[in-house]
């Protein structure tokens, strides 16, 4: 993948997670969600689950199927931590455990991420992108991040999506993996007038 | 002692000590090869269960097929006699089991696929910790063969 591919996932993931953003500000009314400009890195597909910070470290994965006139694969990664203040802020629990509430909690937040993130995408580019319900994982991060290439049948590099937003004056971290499939990909590609190679 | 770590898609061996170690299975699948009397030992941890065409210069371990024939053949390598080979298993869960990507699994396809090579080449599997939806680490101790995997939140096994 060359460095114009990785500009204008970056591009899109600009305009994705800032839809996002905005959707979980107002689903958490009052308190207002600020996106640090996301970094998007492309990485050998090993490697990948390290940058999230370690296999073993525990993280919550939350993966969709994308259909539609795209299709391909999504998912967010979060550290438990950003997952934990996620649903304090969502429920308003103090010490929120991740029992059926929290990952039901976690279930519909990832579903309104993906969500708003596509459908900004559709509205740019004219092409329906539909996310599936989604799966949740919580378990070690290599094994959540294998999972997700391997659904996707990814088997090279992949985009990783790094992003951080603040709420509350809280730092939440997470990744967003978008993968739609190649061909799928430069549709939305010339859709932005882009050339392909 | 000294303990190799084993990533996606790569194969490790050893022999008489030494700890082979793969962090992470989710739908992958984890093999251990291993002669007891030649104290040899190889894992690998596969991908998926068959090759690409078109993913050149891939690692042989990516994929079972590939895999686990050039599993027996560092063995071989290293002194461990192919008849003798015995087989340890882990991995091959499904993380979104309510996404049902497919009718069988990735981690199924694993299992199946793996199960089926280390047949036709006559090497019995003696352990395995397989399926689920977990994720899981295994420990292969070269010097007696004990395999040990654990999960979050539960307890240890030893297969």
């Amino acid at each position: 993948m060359n460095e114009m591919k990785l500009d204008f996932l970056r591009e899109l993931a600009n305009i994705g997670t800032g839809h996002a953003t905005t959707a979980l500000s107002q689903m958490l009314d009052g308190k207002l969600f600020q996106l640090v400009v996301p970094d998007a890195q492309m990485l050998p597909f090993t490697e990948a689950a390290d940058y999230m910070g370690g296999l073993e470290k525990v993280v919550v994965g939350i993966f969709v199927v994308i259909s539609g006139d795209v299709q391909g694969h999504m998912a967010c990664l979060h550290p438990l931590e950003s997952a934990r203040t996620l649903i304090r802020l969502l429920t308003g629990e103090d010490k929120p455990e991740i029992d059926e509430m929290g990952r039901s909690a976690l279930q519909e937040l990832g579903n309104i991420m993906v969500t708003s993130f596509l459908n900004a995408l559709s509205k740019m580019t004219n092409l329906l992108m539909m996310p599936s319900v989604p799966g949740l994982a919580i378990d070690m991060a290599g094994a959540v991040w294998e999972s997700i290439l391997a659904g996707a049948e990814v088997a090279g590099e992949v985009t990783v999506i790094r992003t951080r937003f603040s709420a509350e004056g809280e730092a939440i971290e997470g990744h967003i993996i978008f993968l739609p499939d190649e061909d799928d990909f430069n549709k939305i590609a010339r859709q932005f007038g882009l050339e392909e190679h | 002692m000294s303990e190799v770590f084993v990533n996606m898609g790569e194969i490790s061996s050893a022999k008489s000590q030494g700890i082979l170690t793969t962090v992470g299975l989710g739908s992958c699948i984890g093999v251990t090869l291993y002669d007891e009397r030649a104290k040899v030992g190889v894992m690998g941890h596969i991908f998926l269960p068959r090759s690409r065409p078109n993913d050149h210069g891939a690692p042989p371990g990516k994929y079972a097929d590939t895999g686990i024939p050039a599993m027996i053949d560092e063995a071989v390598r290293l002194g461990a006699s192919k008849g003798r080979l015995q087989a340890k298993l882990a991995g091959g869960a499904n993380l979104f089991p309510n996404l049902n990507l497919r009718s069988i699994s990735i981690g199924q396809q694993n299992i199946d696929a793996v199960v089926q090579l280390l047949k036709q080449h006559g090497i019995p599997i003696i352990g395995q910790d397989v399926a689920g939806s977990h994720g899981r680490k295994m420990r292969f101790f070269v010097e007696n063969g004990v395999v040990t995997v654990t999960a979050i939140g539960k307890e240890p096994v030893q297969i």
